[in-house]
């Protein structure tokens, strides 16, 4: 019975795309459907992960196939966390696009390109095999193209054209690598390429690949010099697709990363880690430059992700358990945060019209407690104790000083720094300005529903922090699953399902 | 076959490199197809070497056959790389019609203003 509960994180979002393409002008039922779709596969992400804890893991090899030669889908610990993350940011991610557009505005074909985008993100979560992974990939990009350029206006459109051209190059550079990792072990299933992938501990050839992949994944996830698609594509979408791309898009890299590296490719790779932690540190400096050099709302929170994976990517590139656990704990904390910041940004443009800081104001007057949400978050971001923030930065460089990667900690305080500044920013040209140039439309009451959406995901992410110990004992245990290679590689391969 | 396959998927990456890297959208589109084209044949080159090998269908003589699964993987390529590449037609068109240019520098200028009376 289990086992028919692992292909629901993909199936459900898949019929659920389909139902609604179906469902034409009954707007109102789409919308009912799709709500109670997205309840659905919260509740069934919430069982796995429940179930995911302490136990090997899940194995559905699909058409009755096993592991090396059919396509199998592995949920372990961390694969179910993120499976949860995401249907937590796709639920909110709806609501709030329920209370900002009336069923009439709403694009008819919004919803379902988000279920097709979160099909394809649960499937890259999911998948054991190199090349379903790339099909996943590209279920979720062109679901984002769609997206990216359904509601955006004739001048905004041209920022499609560099994601577009950037993440069609690492899609045939992932094609690539696959080709190649096919050719080197003659196989893509990853247990397996684990398992031969020891023999050739230290040869070039592993290097390359390994190098290779980094590439792949690093223009997936943001990290430089490879993030210049994101930070003026994201600015251009409507805000509530925004949150849902701003906290799952580019941590599908990240868990990529993580995945592969900490589990497919062998330990002993000292060169492409070196190499991971300091174009993450590059990342986090520039990434937070962009941050500080923009001047409205969701051009500042685009070039932030940037600058967070920045600390993910260090804490896989210094590759120990415990930095492993802290990249995990940081994803969790990250997505939350993340998103519920681009829907404050999203709040904010519905009550002030616009999101350029020099017109924005007087919102901390009107509505404290829109600011208290932003102030919450935006804390939680710069890693003020005890806000969920905190304990993730906090991890990354504890390890980084035991490591003695003193310029590595270095860049990862100054980014700390240089974040609460540019969220300062924020604050002093929204909240705290006494001017807004169109006033503050206070009487638009689509703020409220808006504004309580944000307010849910804070109490979360709230709760990540005041529970920190109870997250960090889950990301330690994810970080142990993700290292044990032997159990993992007789668990697929040795007929453990 | 091994070596004439390694230089042709070399030059085919190096043309896509020259193309992809022009102003004019015609020319980026050329090289995104030419450019799955090229990721294509390399995965084909993973196959092994062909000669003397029969073509992977199980009926007829037996002997050694050619490893099938990186031609399935290329059909699934082909699929996806036809899809976006629609995609990219399309998306070029708009933008052509929608800002009145073919030229990707002129589209990226900093100092082009927006047009007036165009919606926010």
């Amino acid at each position: 019975m289990t086992a028919v509960l692992l292909a629901l994180p993909i199936l459900l979002p898949l019929i659920t795309a389909l139902v609604s393409l179906l469902a034409g002008r009954r707007r109102s039922w789409r919308r009912w459907f799709v709500g109670a779709s997205a309840v659905a596969q919260l509740g069934v992400a919430l069982v796995l992960a429940h179930g995911a804890y302490g136990q090997p893991p899940q194995v559905l090899a699909l058409g009755g196939w096993a592991a090396p030669y059919g396509i199998v889908l592995v949920v372990d610990l961390l694969a179910a966390i993120m499976l949860a993350l995401g249907a937590i940011t796709a639920l909110a991610a709806i609501l709030f696009g329920y209370a900002e557009l009336s069923v009439h505005d709403e694009h008819p074909l919004r919803l379902s390109l988000v279920q097709f985008l979160v099909t394809g993100i649960n499937l890259a979560f999911c998948t054991a095999d190199l090349f379903n992974l790339f099909v996943a990939f590209e279920v979720m990009l062109i679901a984002s193209y769609a997206l990216l350029t359904l509601e955006s206006d004739d001048w905004d459109i041209k920022q499609a054209f560099p994601y577009l051209a950037l993440n069609l190059v690492g899609s045939t550079l992932f094609l690539v690598a696959a080709g190649l990792t096919y050719g080197m072990f003659g196989s893509l299933n990853f247990a397996q390429i684990a398992e031969r992938a020891d023999a050739l501990v230290g040869t070039p050839q592993l290097n390359v690949l390994a190098l290779l992949l980094l590439c792949v994944f690093g223009m997936k996830a943001g990290l430089f010099p490879l993030f210049y698609w994101l930070p003026n594509s994201y600015p251009i979408l409507p805000s509530p697709v925004a949150a849902l791309y701003a906290g799952m898009l580019t941590k599908v890299g990240v868990y990529v990363l993580l995945r592969i590296f900490g589990q497919v490719l062998p330990p002993d790779l000292p060169l492409p880690h070196l190499l991971m932690a300091w174009l993450a540190a590059a990342t986090m400096i520039f990434g937070v430059l962009g941050a500080v050099s923009r001047n409205f709302i969701r051009g500042i929170l685009s070039f932030h992700i940037l600058s967070q994976i920045g600390y993910m990517v260090l804490a896989i590139g210094l590759f120990t358990p415990y930095a492993l656990a802290a990249a995990i704990f940081y994803i969790v904390h990250h997505i939350i945060v993340k998103s519920t910041l681009f829907l404050v940004g999203g709040t904010v443009v519905v009550l002030n019209r616009t999101d350029d800081l020099a017109k924005t104001g007087r919102l901390w007057l009107v509505t404290p407690v829109l600011g208290v949400v932003f102030l919450l978050q935006a804390l939680s971001l710069a890693g003020i104790p005890p806000l969920s923030g905190f304990w993730g930065k906090y991890m990354i460089i504890v390890e980084g000083l035991r490591q003695r990667e003193w310029v590595l900690v270095f860049c990862a305080l100054l980014a700390g720094v240089l974040t609460l500044l540019s969220m300062l920013k924020i604050w002093n040209g929204a909240f705290w300005a006494s001017t807004a140039k169109e006033g503050v439309h206070i009487e638009d009451s689509r703020w409220r529903p808006m504004t309580a959406v944000a307010a849910g995901m804070t109490v979360l992410s709230l709760g990540i922090g005041f529970g920190a110990e109870f997250f960090l004992t889950v990301a330690h245990e994810a970080a142990r699953q993700l290292l044990d290679r032997p159990a993992y590689i007789n668990y697929l391969l040795g007929g453990g399902s | 076959m091994m070596w004439e396959t390694a230089i042709l998927v070399g030059l085919l990456f190096g043309g896509v490199c020259f193309l992809i890297l022009q102003a004019s959208f015609v020319r980026i589109l050329f090289g995104f197809i030419l450019l799955s084209n090229a990721a294509n044949l390399f995965l084909l080159a993973m196959s092994g070497r062909p000669e003397n090998r029969a073509a992977p269908v199980l009926v007829g003589p037996n002997g050694p056959m050619v490893d099938p699964l990186p031609q399935a993987l290329i059909l699934t390529a082909i699929v996806i790389g036809f899809g976006v590449i629609a995609y990219l037609v399309i998306l070029l068109y708009r933008t052509f019609l929608d800002q009145r240019t073919a030229n990707a520098c002129e589209l990226f200028d900093p100092h082009r203003e927006r047009p007036k009376g165009d919606a926010s």
